[in-house]
């Protein structure tokens, strides 16, 4: 397991954890603004990195030598 | 409700009509263009369908930077929907928001390593001009009401009428900044399609989609805010029909019109700022506005 995929599961938890939280306890809202601020972001970013598909492996390098792709 | 869960539910919200009323722009611009165009949830469907695509890291790219300028984008939009919809707060934390949305537009071009980034990296410089008449008709409201917490302009609206009809010029200013923001608009210098797609070009696969989810929560958010601070107390009827409305217009104008050079796109947007700010002053100090 890369070290990419190691840090998305360990945000995507973490901001789940915090979201949950603050579902569950009514925290003041300045907390409850802060986690949701950085941990709604963080939950959809985590998780799409976690579900993109990646280049197969003897593509890998031809698509990061070439930048100026597009979509 | 509890507040963290009123935030969901207003983010979702957001999304899935933000996204639903840029389809249904697309459609419109397509349909007046005489062409099918694609179906209005195709945009919907085009944002979720991103985050599953192959997505690759370019080598010139700053990597830390090209994916946490996407992060940023949608931070400052989550910042949008609490401080609008959720909170009723202060309008000038929503300029603060576009302010900070400028420097994404510039620093997600710089960080990809793509010339079509760099060149729109410069522009959106260039199209900050489109903040000032955003500024003024902000400066306006407060004249008029004496206040920038949009709550107490709901207020004050509820007790002497909506502010289109007492600073119309000012809405006016406002609305502009809605159309230099909606898709293929003629001020959207930055997405330039000689620019490919400006400062979104070497943004795709998930990323895109991030952005995709992004701009589907600016654009509620932006006509959340309009109809908010010029038509007054609306129900959720009301917002609908206004957003798809102010939807068709926008769609309207920028399916017959073509995207400006950066200098005319500039020098039109600072005229008609210019002409509807002292209109407006000279409305307020010929008695016109009460």
């Amino acid at each position: 397991m890369n070290s990419q995929k190691t840090l998305c599961i360990v945000l995507l938890v973490l901001s789940t954890i915090a979201i949950i939280a603050c579902l569950v306890i009514n925290f003041e809202a300045w907390i409850v603004y802060t986690v949701a601020i950085f941990g709604i972001p963080l939950w959809v970013l985590s998780l799409g990195l976690l579900t993109m598909a990646k280049p197969l492996p003897e593509d890998a390098e031809e698509r990061v030598k070439e930048p100026f792709t597009g979509y | 409700m509890n507040l963290m869960a009123n935030i969901l539910i207003n983010v979702i919200i957001a999304f899935l009509a933000g996204s639903l009323l840029l389809g249904l722009h697309r459609k419109i611009m397509a349909r007046v263009q005489k062409r099918p165009g694609p179906p209005i949830v195709q945009n919907l469907i085009h944002s979720l369908k991103f985050f599953f695509k192959e997505t690759a890291i370019p080598k010139t790219v700053s990597k830390v930077f090209y994916i946490g300028i996407v992060f940023i984008l949608a931070l400052i939009w989550i910042v949008g929907v609490i401080v609008g919809p959720v909170a009723h707060d202060s309008l000038l934390i929503l300029f603060g928001v576009y302010a900070v949305y400028k420097i994404v537009e510039h620093n997600s071009g710089s960080s990809s390593g793509s010339p079509y980034g760099k060149l729109s990296c410069v522009r959106a410089v260039l199209s900050a001009a489109t903040e000032l008449p955003l500024f003024a008709a902000i400066v306006f409201v407060y004249l008029i009401t004496g206040t920038m917490n949009i709550g107490e302009i709901i207020t004050y609206q509820s007790a002497h009428g909506p502010l289109i009809f007492t600073i119309p010029l000012a809405a006016l200013m406002f609305f502009m900044l809605i159309i230099t923001k909606s898709p293929y608009s003629p001020f959207a210098i930055t997405k330039d399609k000689a620019l490919i797609s400006g400062f979104e070009t070497e943004h795709f696969g998930l990323l895109r989609g991030f952005m995709h989810f992004s701009e589907a929560i600016a654009w509620y958010v932006l006509l959340w805010v309009f109809l908010t601070i010029f038509f007054g107390p609306l129900n959720a009827v009301g917002y609908l029909i206004g957003m798809i409305v102010i939807t068709f217009i926008t769609g309207f104008i920028n399916a017959t019109t073509p995207i400006l050079s950066p200098n005319h796109s500039v020098m039109t947007q600072i005229t008609i700022g210019a002409i509807c700010f002292f209109g407006t002053i000279l409305m307020i100090f010929t008695g016109v506005v009460a």
